[in-house]
């Protein structure tokens, strides 16, 4: 019971935390909106002189005429009450800002999750490996792989899997997310609700050759952005496993004669696992704030494209909305971190 | 004493000779481009090939500015860009649409030359109100003349147009105005899929003011009068026939059009299409006159309204006596009106339309009257368009050869956002056609291989074209910007940018339209830089004054 009401404070402290942080950043999202240069209003008009009454017109109808401290406020107030507004810019002009971030979000979400599956598949066991084989061959490729997979530009190994994989070989689409006419769940009467993630459509639509399809746009995107990612988490859980691998407890275990691999695995890495957790997670959230560059690469409309595209139109509300969005999934995703490891180790919460 | 002297003026000749002396004072200037791929990823070799091309003369030291589009538009109307790139896309397809826009008063202010001359305007407008071909030629030529002599803007060149196809693909024409979708064939197939790296904005003909987004509306939505299938020409679409002075379509003093519409048309939700309907489509465009739409074209250029504001009609300027005619009463003549009717911004709408705001661009939500139905709708990603069961006109090209319209019973059209995503899904047949717009350097690489990987790339000339603009408030010397025009080097951009794929461009009217006339290409040629520095070695002391001018409202 103490326990269970220790974990809840701890959760209320966090939630309570989050509170400010979303304040100061929602904040410096309005100031920095405000002082960068380029007229939003202006901007409407195409190159255009606009006539002084139309801009006037525009400007109250924003409440870009009001003052500052009551913009503000009108801004909070809005955002708190679920509104993020209507798009300002020529991209995505007239267009309310949640149907832009919930159509493109399923589509950041599976490239987020496939590249975390492709990273820890590939970045956990070779960490593991290096770790147990300290300064052995094994640990030197792994560390040299670690490093240079990290610095490959992502768009460029995007660009030669593309390549080899989707124009030479042709075993995988080169881009998109789709192929054909029929997006999954796109008729109305097909799916008793709709994700967006066109795998998981697929699936409750009950249609195999739609999965394959899904599936099979997904993986040249998962593997760029699984296989840079994988070098930082090879080295992380390598880091953390010659922690453990040299702590007392493994050293007790060794000397109790537990064989080596109940040692590596059982005990080491288990431990290990502990703050590769937390840094894993928040790699995980900064990806759903949009992998651009993979996005861009691969031709997928997700979140990151839709920010490049808001910045350089200088979309106001959209930037503001997409920006409040992140910050809100970087919280809920921090807080579910920090919860999963207050749980699974108890000194956090002390 | 002579010989002494005549040493004494060797040796003076001589040190004057060999005492260093300073460099030639080069006059600054910025050279201004957008960098956010607004005209595509190759404008930065164009600016770097301007800025090396005009400071190969030597005289003029180039500086390269650039912002992202919304900054950059609103540079050149607070005058913030002594020279600057910019291009346009035709909206009418009429001589007039390459000249008012620029050399007119109200236009050169819009587009960030402020050139005034009232004697040009006074043409411009002349030219603009007259369907006389003979008066129309005197002004075009006049207006060229003073275009080459005054040199607000320096024409630069027209984009290349392009479309990539698997061979077998029938009917892809490279349309001035607007591509085609429903008259391309696949023999065999019901299905065409296609990709492009052009964006939709929303296909509400009220807002659209973008290429695709135009693009689609001309798939699903037909106007009053349409165009050729290959030409400029126009055809009856929605009416009945074309409007002219001899069928009397067209009074004599140029100020009313007549238009008889078809019978029996619906549009593909099924409810009637008649003259009240088309009316109230004008008026919603008019009165709404959403943000950065081309209502302007309706209520300003095309004069329906006395005051050129946004609004309804006025009563009576447009009359429906019945069900079938509509007749417009303009407040000043408007020699190109039947082009205005053919733009998509005048398609006719259902009744049902959002009459507040903006119609949605959803599947279900688009409803015209033309050849398709939009069925899909995946913003920035994907559109479908299928047969329309209804539409009226499927025999439209069939004098040129062309079967019932559409060919085909869907078009899946990919949008990507990128140009290499573009080309990989042509280089793999992962569609039929690639429409806009493969970057050079990769449309060289697909024509090098066309034969062994069975496609066909098409060339053709587009509307569209690119110019330098020169806001002459900042650069009030004409010969300096008569210098920069004998200095630019169109072949050099043509050939290290466009890898020859694009025309070089002598006059602001692009050569397939009437009255164009390359006044630059005698006046000044390309890359003269002996006429360049000749003209502004004339100028001798007053180039220091220019150049500290220059420098001035380049720190404005």
């Amino acid at each position: 019971m103490a326990r269970n009401g220790s974990l809840f404070a701890y959760i209320l402290t966090r939630m309570l935390l989050a509170v400010p942080m979303l304040l100061i950043l929602l904040t410096a999202v309005f100031i920095i909106l405000r002082i960068l240069p380029g007229d939003p209003v202006l901007a409407l008009w195409g190159g255009r002189s606009p006539p002084q009454p139309a801009i006037d017109a525009a400007r109250h109808e924003l409440g870009l005429d009001q003052p500052i401290e009551v913009q503000y406020i009108t801004y909070l107030r809005r955002i708190f009450t679920g509104d993020l507004g209507v798009s300002i810019g020529e991209t995505y002009n007239g267009q309310p800002v949640w149907n832009q971030i919930s159509g493109r979000f399923p589509a950041t979400v599976e490239i987020a999750i496939g590249g975390m599956l492709v990273a820890s598949l590939v970045g956990i066991p070779l960490g593991v490996l290096a770790g147990a084989n300290r300064d052995k061959p094994v640990d030197l490729v792994v560390r040299m792989f670690g490093t240079i997979i990290w610095v490959i530009p992502i768009f460029w190994l995007g660009l030669v899997l593309q390549l080899v994989f989707g124009v030479w070989l042709q075993w995988l689409p080169a881009n998109g997310r789709w192929s054909g006419a029929d997006v999954p769940c796109g008729a109305p009467s097909s799916c008793s609700f709709r994700t967006g993630m066109y795998t998981v459509d697929s699936l409750i639509e009950g249609n195999p050759g739609h999965f394959v399809n899904a599936v099979a746009h997904l993986l040249l995107p998962s593997i760029t952005l699984g296989l840079v990612l994988s070098g930082f988490f090879a080295k992380t859980v390598r880091a953390n496993m010659l922690r453990t691998i040299s702590a007392d407890f493994t050293e007790a275990a060794r000397a109790r004669g537990v064989p080596r691999r109940a040692v590596v695995y059982r005990h080491a890495f288990k431990n290990a696992l502990v703050p590769v957790v937390t840094v894993l997670g928040l790699q995980f959230a900064i990806l759903f704030a949009g992998a651009v560059l993979t996005e861009k690469t691969f031709s997928i409309e997700g979140i990151g494209i839709l920010l490049l595209n808001s910045v350089t139109s200088k979309d106001m509300t959209m930037i503001q909305g997409v920006v409040v969005f992140y910050a809100a999934v970087i919280v809920v995703i921090s807080l579910v971190i920090d919860v999963v490891g207050a749980m699974i180790d108890p000194r956090i919460r002390l | 004493m002579a010989v002494v002297i005549l040493v004494i003026a060797l040796i003076g000749v001589s040190a004057y000779a060999l005492i260093p002396k300073p460099a030639a004072a080069k006059i600054p200037i910025q050279l201004w481009y957008n960098n956010s791929n607004h005209y595509g990823s190759t404008e930065v070799a164009v600016a770097l090939a301007l800025q090396n091309s005009i400071s190969t003369c030597g005289k003029f030291q180039v500086t390269l500015k650039s912002d992202i589009w919304t900054v950059y538009k609103q540079n050149w109307v607070s005058q913030r860009m002594p020279m600057f790139l910019l291009g346009w896309y035709p909206d009418y397809f009429d001589t007039d649409d390459y000249i008012s826009p620029f050399m007119g008063i109200a236009g050169a202010k819009s587009e960030g030359s402020f050139y005034n001359n009232s004697q040009v305007d006074q043409w411009v407008r002349d030219e603009a109100s007259t369907s006389d071909p003979v008066v129309r030629a005197d002004r075009f030529a006049k207006i060229q003349a003073a275009l080459a002599e005054d040199v607000p803007y320096i024409p630069l060149y027209s984009s290349p147009a392009q479309a990539v196809y698997v061979n077998g693909v029938q009917n892809v024409e490279l349309h001035p105005v607007s591509f085609k979708w429903f008259i391309i064939n696949k023999p065999g197939a019901t299905q065409l899929n296609a990709s492009t790296s052009d964006h939709i904005i929303n296909l509400d003909p009220a807002s659209a003011y973008d290429f695709m987004s135009i693009e689609v509306i001309n798939q699903v939505f037909d106007t009053l009068l349409v165009y050729d299938a290959k030409n400029t020409s126009l055809l009856p679409g929605l009416a009945t026939e074309v409007p002219t002075r001899a069928n009397g379509g067209v009074s004599a003093d140029g100020l009313t059009y007549t238009f008889h519409l078809r019978t029996g048309v619906t549009f593909s939700d099924g409810t009637a299409f008649n003259s009240t309907v088309v009316k109230r489509s004008i008026d919603r465009v008019m009165r709404l006159n959403l943000d950065g739409s081309a209502a302007f074209l309706l209520y300003d250029v095309g004069a329906l309204r006395a005051d050129h504001l946004p609004g309804d009609s006025a009563p009576g300027v447009i009359d429906t006596p019945d069900a079938t005619t509509i007749v417009f009463h303009l407040f000043s003549p408007v020699s190109f009106f039947n082009q205005l009717m053919a733009f998509s911004v005048s398609a006719p709408v259902p009744w049902t339309y959002n009459q507040n705001g903006l119609q949605p661009s959803t599947a279900g939500s688009v409803i015209g009257t033309g050849p398709y139905v939009l069925t899909t709708h995946v913003p920035d990603q994907l559109v479908v368009l299928d047969r329309n069961p209804t539409y009226y006109n499927p025999s439209l090209y069939q004098a040129e050869g062309i079967g019932p319209i559409p060919k085909m019973d869907r078009v899946v059209i990919n949008i990507k956002s990128t140009d290499s995503a573009l080309k990989q899904d042509i280089e793999t047949k992962a569609v039929d056609v690639a429409f806009r717009t493969i970057a050079p350097v990769d449309l060289a690489d697909l024509e090098g291989r066309q034969t062994s990987l069975g496609l066909t790339v098409k060339h053709g000339s587009s509307p569209q074209i690119r110019f330098l603009v020169f806001n002459v408030n900042l650069v009030p010397d004409k010969h300096v910007r008569q210098a920069i025009a004998y200095s630019v080097d169109r072949g050099a951009i043509n050939s290290l940018v466009f890898l020859g794929q694009a025309t070089p461009l002598y006059s602001m009217i692009p050569p397939d339209l009437p009255f164009g006339s390359p006044v630059f290409q005698g006046k000044y040629g390309d890359a003269q830089c002996a006429s360049a520095n000749a003209l502004l070695l004339q100028l001798g002391s007053a180039m220091r004054l220019q150049a500290e001018i220059v420098a001035v409202a380049r720190d404005r």
